[in-house]
């Protein structure tokens, strides 16, 4: 056990070590977030600038709305796609080097999952804190909690993307999972707009979207307004990080280079 | 057969493996004794690469048995990564990483840790001489850097068993010779069975006490290198003779299996050993007063061995192989 708890912990440094080294790979998926609170969001916030625009988003001033659902969406981006580049493990050959390992294979990839998911939440946390200059009904007192919302969301996600390049092949495939999934995975999660206004077809899509319930959660700790129970949200998203996880470990476990 | 589990390191059974239709490995057998060094030696595409895949666990046999380290591939897969250390012929370093974080990343999955493991590693950097270069990131190491790291890490555990998959394609022949040096070293001073891949007939000379030549996913031919080139003939050693007169031949009856007077005071012997007759037959010619201008010997290589039974050869640095080496060398580099 303590072989595989010693695999598994330095799978995670392994991540945490790479994530320290690659700062183009730090500045561009924090950057990405910026541009959409500052050119998105404060454009729409002097759009709803007007005594009823509240109304809109329960209470809450647009940037206020707007926060919560970018910072979602920034952990969810860095954990799918932290997951996803076992991919480039696979491509430079690095995965054989950990499969042709004794040490328990559902060890070794725990660790890779917790070691992205924890750079995920970090990156999270600067797009939180740049959150709080410019979004002004955000409670301090709810970070904590939105914390352990992003670090399930993230466990869930690097281990769905880490399932997703186990079966991927091509890096065409990986391109495509990139545009004809995450971006409206995004767009139907409520972080841009609330779901109660979306026409039905598309509500549908967002309430089985994972996404929505971490944008949902992490909306009420931080500024108390919310679509469903806070407790409903983390229920989700604990069930889909369990299954993820689970898959993840199970496909790496049966993993050969046939 | 129990027996044989503990006797040899390596026993393989009418291994089959096959890739959809294509039969790559095509029911090949053979053993490897502990201590041994062992080659497969064969054209690109022969199934070497598949072979050594299987017997390190990583792809799943269609048919026949293996036993590494006396442990089945398909029931104890665990039991044989413990035993294991393997150099890939694709690079499976992380280059993002310095060559002492590879090794360090290593060594805790497989356990080590503590002062155990910091010995372990400066250990075999020192072994591969890239202690010096242990901070660096294996992106700026040269090819010839990286595949030494990769040996370092591969025995970095202790195993009993090593397996090179071609481990200097793609190398200049200083590098290679330099390679050679650490494989032999490695055999002498740790006493690590080895199991090498190759298609460069020379590597597999140089290094090897047994191999088993592989074409088309079949052993067509297996021995020491000496036994396989008898295959293909005797040595001959050939004589220049000054004022050789005919009947020279009579002076060395009893030294040759035959003799042939060639044209211009030259004598072709056809011997067993080569080595060992050309100073018998030189004392020979002294004592009878003949006087020897020149000397040589031509001993089959293992290339006549490979054009006998299959008539091909294998290709030594055709075009193909040119433009694949510099393939590599870019892939190593990025």
């Amino acid at each position: 056990m303590s072989e595989a708890l010693d695999a598994l912990i330095v799978m995670a440094y392994r991540q945490l070590k790479r994530f320290r080294r690659g700062r183009a790979r730090v500045v561009s998926s924090i950057v990405n977030p910026i541009i959409w609170i500052v050119f998105f969001g404060l454009g729409w916030s002097n759009v709803f600038n007007f005594p009823m625009a509240r109304m809109i988003f329960g209470g809450l001033d647009y940037l206020s709305f707007l926060t919560p659902g970018v910072v979602a969406m920034s952990v969810f981006t860095a954990s799918f796609i932290g997951g996803i580049t076992v991919i480039w493990d696979k491509q430079f050959g690095f995965l054989k080097e950990v499969l042709v390992a004794p040490a328990p294979r559902w060890a070794t990839i725990l660790g890779r999952i917790i070691g992205d998911s924890v750079i995920a939440v970090i990156q999270g946390l600067i797009i939180l804190g740049l959150s709080f200059l410019v979004a002004h009904s955000l409670n301090p007192w709810g970070v904590p909690v939105s914390i352990l919302y992003m670090l399930i969301l993230s466990l869930a996600f690097t281990g769905v993307g880490v399932s997703l390049a186990l079966r991927i092949t091509s890096m065409e495939a990986f391109q495509m999972i990139i545009s004809f999934l995450m971006l409206p995975l995004v767009f139907l999660s409520g972080a841009f707009y609330p779901l109660k206004y979306m026409p039905d077809w598309m509500k549908i899509i967002a309430y089985v979207n994972p996404l929505t319930y971490t944008v949902d959660g992490i909306r009420y700790w931080l500024t108390g307004v919310s679509s469903f129970n806070p407790y409903l949200d983390l229920a989700v998203l604990s069930g889909l990080a369990a299954i993820a996880l689970v898959v993840a470990a199970k496909l790496f476990s049966r993993a050969t280079l046939d | 057969m129990d027996a044989d589990q503990d006797r040899f390191a390596i026993v393989v059974e009418g291994l089959v493996k096959r890739y959809g239709r294509i039969v790559a490995v095509d029911g090949v057998s053979f053993r490897v004794g502990y201590g041994e060094v062992f080659g497969f030696l064969g054209p690109n595409g022969a199934g070497k690469t598949t072979t050594i895949h299987v017997l390190a666990t990583l792809l799943r046999p269609d048919g026949g048995r293996v036993l590494v380290a006396g442990r089945d591939v398909v029931r104890d897969p665990v039991g044989v990564r413990r035993s294991i250390g393997v150099v890939f012929q694709d690079p499976s370093l992380d280059s993002e990483l310095t060559g002492y974080e590879n090794l360090y990343l290593h060594g805790r999955i497989y356990g080590l840790r503590g002062g155990l493991l910091k010995e372990r590693i400066e250990e075999m950097l020192r072994f591969v001489e890239l202690w010096e270069h242990r901070d660096r990131l294996v992106k700026y190491y040269s090819g010839g850097m990286r595949r030494r790291l990769e040996i370092a890490r591969a025995l970095l555990h202790g195993p009993r068993i090593l397996f090179l998959d071609e481990p200097t394609l793609g190398l200049d022949p200083q590098t290679r010779a330099h390679i050679w040096d650490y494989i032999r070293k490695l055999r002498r001073e740790m006493g690590v069975t080895v199991f090498l891949t190759t298609h460069y007939m020379e590597e597999a000379e140089a290094l090897c006490d047994r191999i088993a030549i592989i074409d088309h996913g079949e052993i067509i031919a297996e021995g020491s290198p000496e036994e396989l080139k008898h295959m293909a003939g005797n040595d001959i050693v050939y004589l220049k003779i000054r004022g050789a007169k005919p009947g020279i031949c009579g002076f060395f009856e009893d030294l040759a299996i035959e003799c042939r007077e060639l044209p211009g005071g030259r004598v072709a012997l056809k011997v067993e050993d080569a080595v060992k007759a050309l100073p018998r037959i030189l004392l020979r010619a002294r004592d009878r007063g003949l006087d020897v201008l020149e000397a040589s010997y031509h001993r089959p290589s293992l290339n006549d061995v490979f054009l006998l039974l299959t008539g091909r050869e294998i290709r030594e640095e055709g075009p193909m192989d040119m433009i694949k080496a510099v393939v590599m060398s870019r892939r190593w580099r990025r």
